[in-house]
C-alpha cells in the first residue's frame, strides 16, 4: 500500500462547550506548561442584557496552519512544519526573538522565560506519533473536539466537515488555519 | 490579555539603526559634494564617517541582549531564510556596521590612525599589517555603503510591514516612512553633533546644507505619514480599525502631539523658516546656532516616538481582538 499523507485537523463544536476548562487543565498536565503559561484557552463572549442575553464560549488553540506566517519569519528555521500539518518549534534552534509570536494572527504561542524560548500547542504530537489524541481531546467532557486526518476518508473529522457547517477563524490572514468550527 | 512581545529595547534599536543608515547617508552624500574638484563639505563627510558606526554597533547589542537566548544570536548566521525579513535583515546590519566601520577608519587622520595601532601589543603583526592609509578609497566605500545604509534603513520598516496578522503593520508605506525617518534622523544627529563640536564650528554652508537635506527628508516622510492615514481609511476594516489606535485610541496624543507637530512639524517648520530668506530672498543664509539645535534635537525625538508608537501600536492590532479597543 503506497504512504497514505496525512493532515491532522481539530473539529471544535463550541456549542457542546460548557467552559470548564479540563482542556486546559489537561494540556497543563500533559505537557508541563509553565505557570503562567496557557497552550490553549477559552474565549468568552458575552452578549446583550438581562434578561435577553447569551454567553459564547470558544476553545481555541494553535490552528497548526497551511500556509503559517509563524513558520515563514523565523529566521533560523526553529519554527517548523511537519509534513502532517502540525507546527512545532525546535527548541535548540529557537534563539527567542519573538518574531513569531507578533506574526501569529492568533496569538497562540507564548514565551517560556526560564528557557528562553517561543512554545505553543503541538497537537500532542508525542501522543499523536504513537496513535493516541491530544490530550485536550481526550479529556473534553461533552465532546467538543473532534481530532482526525483530513486525508483518512473513514475518520469522524472528515464525516463531520462533509456534512455540517462549519468556519474557520481569521481566514483573511492568508495562514489557512486548521482549527473548524461547527456552526 | 493582550502583552507586548517587543518593548523598548526594540524600539531603541529600530531608531538606532535608522540612525546610522541616515549618518551613513548623509556623510557619504557630503564625500561626493564638490566645487571645482574641492570637497566642500568634508568636515560634514568625516564627522559622519566618525559617527556612523556606533548606534548601529550599539542598537545590534541591544537586538542580542533582547534575545531569549542571547548566547544563541550566531544562530542567525547558520541559516538564511529569504522569506524571513529578520534573517535578511541580520546580514544587513552585518555587512552595513562592517561598511561603517571600514568608512571610519578610512577618515581617521594619520596621527589618529597610529595612535590607535600603538594600544595594540607589537606582538600582533597581522593587526599590524592594517595600519594602512586608505583614504583615497573613502569615495569606492560610499559607494559601496549607499545600498547597504538604505537597506537597513528600509529593513526596520519591512520587518514590520511583513507581518500580515497586525494590520496596523502590514502595508507598504511603513517600510518607506522608516527609511524617511532614519534619513532624517541621520542628518539631524550629523547637525546636532556638528553644532556641539566647539572645537571646530560649524559653518554657516555646513549647517544650510544639513538643514537642506533634513528639509527634503522630513517632507518625504510626511507625505509618506498622510497617504499612510488615507490608505488606511480607505482600507478593508481591520486596517481601519487598526488606525482608530491613533485616531482616537491610545496613542493619538503621541502620535499627533509629540511625534507629527512636535517631532516633525515644528522642526519642519523651523527650518523652513531658516532656510526662506537665503532661497527665496536671495539673502545670506544666518543659520542660529540655538534654532538648529532645537529642530535637530525634535527630530530626533520624533523619529524616536515613530518606532515607540509603531512597535506598541502595531502589537496591539490584530484582526480578532480590535474590537476590546473601542
Amino acid at each position: 500500500m503506497a504512504i497514505k499523507k496525512k493532515r491532522y485537523a481539530l473539529v471544535i463544536d463550541s456549542r457542546k462547550c460548557i467552559n470548564c476548562k479540563a482542556c486546559v487543565v489537561a494540556c497543563k498536565a500533559e505537557n508541563k506548561v509553565p505557570v503562567g503559561n496557557f497552550r490553549n484557552r477559552i474565549n468568552e463572549e458575552r452578549k446583550g442584557e438581562y434578561p435577553k442575553l447569551s454567553i459564547n464560549f470558544e476553545p481555541e488553540q494553535c490552528h497548526h496552519c497551511a500556509d503559517p506566517s509563524c513558520v515563514r519569519v523565523c529566521p533560523t528555521g526553529a519554527s517548523w512544519q511537519r509534513k502532517d500539518g502540525i507546527v512545532l518549534v525546535n527548541y535548540d534552534e529557537c534563539i527567542g526573538c519573538r518574531y513569531c509570536m507578533v506574526a501569529c494572527p492568533y496569538d497562540a504561542r507564548y514565551f517560556n522565560e526560564e528557557e528562553g524560548v517561543v512554545d505553543k500547542c503541538t497537537f500532542c504530537s508525542h501522543r499523536v506519533d504513537k496513535g493516541d489524541i491530544p490530550a485536550c481531546v481526550e479529556t473534553c467532557p461533552s465532546k467538543v473536539r473532534v481530532f482526525g486526518d483530513l486525508e483518512d476518508p473513514t475518520a469522524r473529522i472528515h464525516e463531520l466537515l462533509s456534512t455540517r457547517r462549519y468556519r474557520v477563524k481569521e481566514p483573511q490572514t492568508g495562514n489557512g488555519p486548521q482549527l473548524y468550527y461547527l456552526l | 490579555m493582550h502583552e507586548f512581545n517587543w518593548g523598548l529595547l526594540i524600539v531603541v534599536y529600530l531608531f538606532l539603526g535608522g540612525l546610522s543608515a541616515g549618518l551613513f547617508f548623509a556623510a557619504g552624500l557630503a564625500n561626493y559634494l564638490t566645487v571645482d574638484d574641492k570637497p566642500v563639505y568634508a568636515k560634514v563627510a568625516r564627522m559622519g564617517a566618525l559617527l556612523a558606526p556606533w548606534p548601529v554597533a550599539i542598537g545590534s547589542g541591544l537586538l542580542i541582549l533582547d534575545l531569549g537566548n542571547w548566547y544563541r544570536f550566531y544562530k542567525l548566521f547558520l541559516h538564511f531564510r529569504w522569506q524571513s525579513p529578520m534573517s535578511i535583515g541580520s546580514y544587513l546590519l552585518t555587512i552595513f556596521t562592517l561598511i561603517a566601520f571600514v568608512y571610519l577608519f578610512a577618515w581617521l587622520k594619520e596621527d589618529e590612525r597610529k595612535w590607535i595601532f600603538s594600544k595594540i601589543p607589537a606582538t600582533w603583526k597581522q593587526v599590524h599589517r592594517l595600519n594602512v592609509d586608505i583614504s583615497s578609497w573613502r569615495e569606492k566605500i560610499a559607494m559601496v555603503g549607499f545600498p547597504f545604509s538604505i537597506g537597513v534603513g528600509i529593513y526596520t520598516g519591512v520587518l514590520l510591514g511583513a507581518v500580515s496578522a497586525r494590520p496596523f503593520w502590514n502595508t507598504n508605506l511603513v517600510a518607506q516612512m522608516f527609511l524617511f525617518s532614519a534619513l532624517s534622523s541621520g542628518s539631524a544627529a550629523l547637525l546636532l553633533a556638528m553644532l556641539l563640536d566647539r572645537k571646530n564650528p560649524v559653518e554657516k554652508h555646513e549647517t544650510k546644507f544639513l538643514v537642506t537635506l533634513d528639509v527634503v527628508f522630513i517632507s518625504l516622510e510626511l507625505f509618506i505619514i498622510l497617504p499612510y492615514i488615507i490608505h488606511g481609511q480607505l482600507s478593508s476594516q481591520a486596517v481601519k480599525d487598526a488606525l482608530t489606535l491613533i485616531l482616537g485610541g491610545p496613542y493619538t496624543v503621541v502620535f499627533w502631539v509629540f511625534f507629527l507637530f512636535l517631532g516633525l512639524l515644528v522642526p519642519l517648520a523651523i527650518e523652513v523658516y531658516e532656510l526662506f530668506p537665503s532661497i527665496f530672498k536671495g539673502r545670506e543664509f544666518h543659520g542660529s546656532r540655538r534654532m538648529a539645535l532645537t529642530a535637530a534635537g525634535l527630530v530626533l525625538f520624533g523619529g524616536f516616538l515613530l518606532r515607540y508608537i509603531f512597535v506598541y501600536a502595531g502589537q496591539v492590532s490584530s484582526f480578532h481582538r480590535m474590537g476590546l479597543l473601542r
